[in-house]
């Protein structure tokens, strides 16, 4: 593995889970929980024949930004494509319940200057969602996160990192979308239905698989900006990604909370009025939606670098301040 | 004594009588309209014919392929297909519909599974599936093509076509067709004025026809680096110290496989320093693979003619003709039968990947259930048994061929590389190692003649495996070679056979040779080694002259 100082360097696409975990922290600081010397397989995929992975594809642990307790998690696309079994969620959860636990004891133990020791916690998405080898235990692990979500909400902030290669798809869309922060990269995609699943169930017309410039012009990083889904894109490197969270870190609870794009009644108007959008604009591309907020040239910003991009992109607006 | 009075140019004549047929159907020059393509084919074939229906591996005569479907069944049957490559569906529809009855090809890839189907069942006589060069070497003896349906960027009325970036087989077809008489009727994209060369010449050339849509072309060679694994870095830097570097290999062909796309990705890295600049890798018989740029750009590569193009590289190769073959126009031509012929005679390496390895060395794609075919490997993954010029790698080869003086007596010869690359295990954890290729499995489905194997054992003089590099052509016999086999072949059961003093034995001769062996520092082996990553970082080392084909742009 990388050195933490390498892995600043490094491009967080070629960063696996263990190395995100260690580099979206403070240097030396980082913890595994349950790390794979711990062995801690899934129980449900020898039964099948299939092969195990001691973290079941996922790292989680505690380190450090500044003062402020982080708890990671880092899920591994290259283990069955980062799917969340039974093992891989239930570590997802007690990393969130363990944050909240801090939240409590930080604030016994620093009654006068808790807002600085807030913990945090940071989820470094790469997942298609559900492992169907564990459908129901995935599934529930799923449901188990989003209440983790809940009990959090007002209380601590949970970000949500979205760089790697797989993106974040299927119901661990449903997961990223619902935290208080989204970071991306270019190369990082979010969505629902993987783009394969919608060419096989709509037909290539509607959405050509195959043509990966279109899959990420849809579900990719930039596009994601422009539309206010990510509050933040930043350059392919670890160090982009750690830069942005120190950055977050600094901001008071009341303005991180400020980034959600899903949690009231006025947030939910907000996204049906791009429901809205979407059938009255009829466009055919995402790049149809960038020149409506503005964008003359859309096609120019494709290949554009992300400094460059973060300079002349134009966004949706957003209504609340 | 009275001379017997023969007629000497029957096929002439009967093409003579075929083109009086379909002289209505001719517009200007050679132009025959898109619409009237089926009439033509119906007037120019007759049952029986043997029809050359131009399947490359990149580019597809596509439209006439489909024209060829819609022709009546009851005018037009049992025509012997000989094509290069079965890849649309429209190729084996012909068959399916009573059209054609017979076929001999190189390769199919997609339609593989439909084509076992459809000799098991009877509905297709296969002939052989042959190498390239074997093929078009039929095509000069007994399987001269009476009718040719070719496929062009563009020709001009008078018929003269220009096949540029893509010129592939049409060469060796067009020839073999109109040399003994026949038809060559060509689609092309467009009809122009002046073609910007002239790659076949008007009087070889009889129709042209411009077709509704572009012919098809699939980019085959083009690997994401995004997508290359720590085994495929470490087994190809155990290529390089271990091969490459051990003979001073300077011409080689590369397999399309993910293997050999690490090794061109680590030229500027990992061989830049173990000092090998200038000392391997110099001429390539090789399609533009977009994994070369980095090492074309460093200064590595001095030579490299194509056997097709790809998609996306047209203006990057175009822009770099002190390597790339360029004609006067400034656009690449390939030449499928010349790359194979240099591949197999000018080449003093073959490395690329395999799928299956029996306990004999005998490697093989073959699955149970595709007749595949194996295009030009074979060709290129042999020993040339003609070659009589010499070089250093193959010199040293040949010195340590273990069975050299069984067959020679004290005759120096040299030998070719032959170099074949997998992971003991592949995907679902099926082992690559095996008691019994499945290509047994496959001539009993598809009722073949022998079962079809890409490399002979005997041909092979180097496996890799992410165990170690097993020297093969080194073993004096087959007892020894079974040994070598054993002791790079992993957990899998042939490998589990192996014996601990005799694998020591055989490294310490030096025909086998693990990664510490060669003093390889395995945790080097990640992909920070590859000097690009990933597809956009090809376009930035080809100073935005290469330009991906929309599948491959993740951005």
């Amino acid at each position: 593995m990388l050195s933490w100082d390498e892995l600043q360097k490094a491009k967080f696409t070629e960063a696996n889970a263990r190395e995100r975990a260690f580099g979206l922290v403070d240097k030396g600081t980082f913890t595994e929980f349950v790390s794979p010397r711990d062995r801690m397989p899934s129980p449900h995929l020898p039964v099948l024949g299939e092969a195990i992975g001691y973290d079941d594809g996922v790292v989680t642990g505690i380190g450090l930004i500044g003062k402020r307790p982080v708890f990671v998690v880092s899920q591994e696309g290259r283990f069955i494509g980062g799917a969340v079994g039974e093992v891989h969620g239930a570590k997802m959860v007690q990393a969130i319940k363990l944050a909240l636990k801090a939240y409590e004891d930080v604030k016994v133990k620093y009654p006068d200057s808790y807002e600085e020791r807030l913990p945090a916690v940071v989820i470094s998405f790469e997942t298609g969602g559900v492992r169907l080898h564990e459908s129901n235990a995935g599934l529930l692990a799923h449901a188990e996160v989003m209440d983790q979500f809940q009990d959090a909400r007002g209380k601590i902030p949970i970000i949500a990192v979205i760089g790697s290669k797989i993106g974040c798809f299927g119901g661990m869309g449903f997961v990223g979308a619902a935290t208080d922060v989204i970071i991306m990269s270019e190369q990082g995609r979010l969505g629902l239905t993987g783009p394969e699943v919608i060419e096989q169930e709509m037909g290539k017309d509607e959405f050509d698989a195959s043509n990966k410039a279109l899959v990420f012009r849809t579900t990719g990083g930039k596009h994601k900006y422009i539309m206010q889904d990510a509050n933040f894109l930043v350059e392919d490197s670890v160090a982009g990604f750690y830069q942005q969270l120190q950055e977050v870190m600094k901001l008071p609870f009341a303005e991180i909370e400020k980034f959600r794009r899903i949690g009231s009644k006025k947030l939910v108007e907000e996204q049906l009025e791009l429901v809205k959008l979407a059938v009255g604009l009829g466009a055919k591309d995402s790049m149809d939606v960038w020149k409506y907020y503005g964008n003359e040239d859309p096609a120019k910003l494709v290949d554009m670098g992300p400094d460059e991009f973060l300079k002349v992109a134009k966004r949706r607006e957003r209504k609340l301040g | 004594m009275e001379r017997e009075v023969r007629v000497w140019d029957n096929l002439k004549r009967d093409t003579e009588e075929r083109m009086k047929k379909v002289a209505h159907l001719v517009e200007e020059g050679k132009v025959v309209k898109a619409e009237n393509t089926v009439a033509l084919l119906e007037g120019v074939i007759k049952p029986g014919d043997k029809v050359n229906l131009e399947g490359n591996n990149q580019k597809q005569a596509d439209f006439l392929a489909e024209c060829l479907c819609e022709v009546d069944p009851k005018k037009i049957y049992d025509l012997h297909m000989v094509q290069s490559v079965v890849s649309l569906k429209s190729h084996l529809d012909v068959f399916e519909k009573g059209i054609a009855k017979k076929l001999d090809f190189s390769f199919s890839g997609p339609q593989a599974g439909r084509l076992a189907d459809f000799v098991r069942d009877g509905k297709l006589e296969l002939g052989a599936i042959h190498t390239y060069l074997e093929l078009f070497g039929r095509y000069y003896a007994d399987l001269v093509p009476k009718v040719a349906l070719i496929v062009a960027f563009e020709a001009d009325k008078e018929g003269n076509l220009y096949t540029g970036f893509n010129t592939e087989d049409t060469p060796i077809i067009v020839e073999a067709t109109k040399f003994k008489q026949g038809i060559v009727i060509a689609q092309v994209n467009k009809i122009v004025d002046k073609v910007p060369r002239v790659d076949i010449p008007a009087d070889w050339v009889d129709f042209v026809i411009q077709s509704p849509k572009n012919f098809y072309i699939e980019p085959l060679f083009t690997r994401d680096p995004g997508l290359i694994t720590d085994t495929q870095i470490l087994m190809g830097m155990m290529a390089l110290k271990g091969v490459y570097a051990e003979y001073g290999v300077q011409s080689m062909n590369h397999g399309i496989g993910f293997f050999t796309a690490a090794i061109e990705l680590m030229l500027p890295t990992y061989a830049e320093e173990l000092g090998l600049k200038g000392k391997i890798c110099s001429y390539f018989a090789l399609n533009p693979h977009p994994t070369m740029i980095p090492a074309i750009e460093s200064g590595w590569v001095k030579n490299i003619h194509c056997f097709g193009g790809e998609l996306g590289m047209e203006k990057y190769v175009a822009a770099r003709s002190d390597v790339f073959f360029i004609g006067p126009d400034g656009t690449l031509r390939s030449n499928r039968a010349y790359s194979q012929a240099a591949g197999h005679y000018a080449m003093d390496m073959f490395i690329g990947g395999t799928l299956q390895i029996d306990k004999y060395g005998n490697s093989s794609t073959a699955t149970a259930n595709r007749v595949a075919g194996f295009g030009g490997a074979p060709n290129m993954g042999c020993d040339a048994k003609g070659r009589r010029h010499s070089s250093d790698a193959w010199l040293k080869c040949g010195l340590e061929y273990g069975m050299q003086e069984a067959l020679l007596g004290k005759m120096p010869r040299g030998k070719k590389l032959v170099v074949q690359m997998q992971e003991t295990f592949k995907e679902k954890m099926d082992p690559a190692f095996v008691d019994e290729l499945d290509a047994w499995k496959l001539q009993k489905n598809a009722n073949l003649d022998i079962p079809p194997v890409m490399v002979y054992s005997d041909d092979v003089t180097h496996y890799i495996t992410e165990e170690g590099i097993a020297y093969f052509h080194k073993c004096v016999d087959m007892k020894e070679k079974m040994a070598a086999i054993r002791a790079i072949a992993g957990y899998t059961e042939i490998g589990l056979q192996a014996k601990e003093e005799e694998t020591m034995d055989l490294r310490k001769r030096g025909i086998v040779k693990t990664p510490e062996d060669l003093g390889i520092d395995v945790t080097r082996a990640n992909r920070s080694m590859l000097a690009a990553k990933n597809i956009k970082e090809l376009v930035e080392w080809s100073g935005g002259l290469y330009n991906p084909p929309a599948r491959f742009r993740n951005w």
